[in-house]
């Protein structure tokens, strides 16, 4: 199968090497989500090191917990 | 990628919004009567509200489908994110707004009916076979990238077993969405995360071992 061999490029090769400790799986990502969002919201500064961690990694998860973030801060931001 | 909060005036009172909301939602969507119907009314338009914002935020995944298909997609995922909520409902412990805890399960649901939608025809192949370093690096990349690249593949060939190498190559090589990869393989994205994490661990301390990377990560003691 040399023909269809899959090519890794510096990218890749960060991507398979990233750090991704401390671990935390999708399923406690998702519960955390709210509570993450929020707290970023009132303070952008405000961290949660597992959270950073897993969404830094987890393309998916990144997305949706964007998305969470737009959509209330769009619900804050019209709140008459 | 580090989430940051898009510049916006926070306001101390729970967040405002265009519908009739209950004070309290666990009690009242819990409570037969005709506040229950009241309540699961404002839900479902909290469910579809997120699942339209959803399918805006992805719609180039969805180019090749008209409007009404689009419109079904997204008032499905409300309606399945509607039931989870409604499940998931004793376990809400108010840690959050009530609101940004109901948002996320139907962003979930269209983020993942989007995810299959643009994967349903695409083959998903399944290789353990040692991937090759790209021949081409982009010119920034070639000072490092040769070095590091095929030191990444040479650890893929004797740290990962043949499933890691399936997964990480699917995953992050060919940029499998995490949840169209685990219903080909029939497990969940939690599992496949946790083949990734280990994965990433045992490459990292091949290539902490061999010189290429730096033994702490950035930003670690
Ligand atoms: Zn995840």
């Amino acid at each position: 199968m040399n023909s269809s061999r899959k090519h890794v490029d510096l990218r890749a090769a960060r991507l398979l090497t990233l750090d991704t400790e401390p671990y935390l799986s999708c399923a406690e990502c998702f519960d955390r989500m709210d509570e993450y969002v929020e707290a970023l919201l009132a303070d952008p500064a405000y961290d949660d090191e597992r959270m950073r961690t897993h969404l830094t990694a987890c393309p998916a998860c990144a997305e949706e917990a964007q998305s969470l973030m737009l959509l209330v801060a769009e619900d804050q931001s019209t709140t008459p | 990628m580090t989430l940051r909060g898009p510049d916006v005036h926070v306001r101390s009172a729970p967040a405002g919004t265009r519908w009739p909301e209950p004070a309290d939602w666990v009690t009242a969507l819990s409570l037969p009567g005709p506040e229950q119907e009241e309540a699961l009314r404002s839900l479902h338009t909290l469910m579809l509200r997120a699942s339209h914002h959803q399918v805006r935020r992805m719609r180039s995944a969805l180019h090749d489908l008209g409007e009404d298909r689009i419109v079904e997609l997204a008032n499905e995922a409300a309606d399945d994110a509607m039931m989870a909520v409604l499940a998931k409902l004793p376990t809400f412990e108010g840690r959050s707004r009530f609101t940004t805890w109901a948002y996320k399960f139907a962003i979930f649901q269209c983020a993942t009916a989007v995810r299959q939608y643009e994967w349903q025809h695409r083959d998903v192949e399944l290789d353990d076979a040692v991937p090759q370093v790209a021949s081409a690096p982009s010119p920034d990349d070639l000072a490092e990238a040769g070095d590091l690249a095929s030191a990444v593949c040479d650890a893929m060939m004797h740290v990962l077993t043949p499933h890691q190498r399936r997964v990480t190559v699917a995953l992050l090589v060919d940029e499998v969405p995490i949840d169209v990869l685990a219903d080909r393989l029939g497990t969940t994205r939690n599992a496949l995360y946790k083949t990734l994490h280990d994965a990433r661990k045992r490459l990292r301390a091949q290539l902490v071992a061999s010189g290429h990377l730096p033994a702490v990560g950035p930003g670690r003691p």
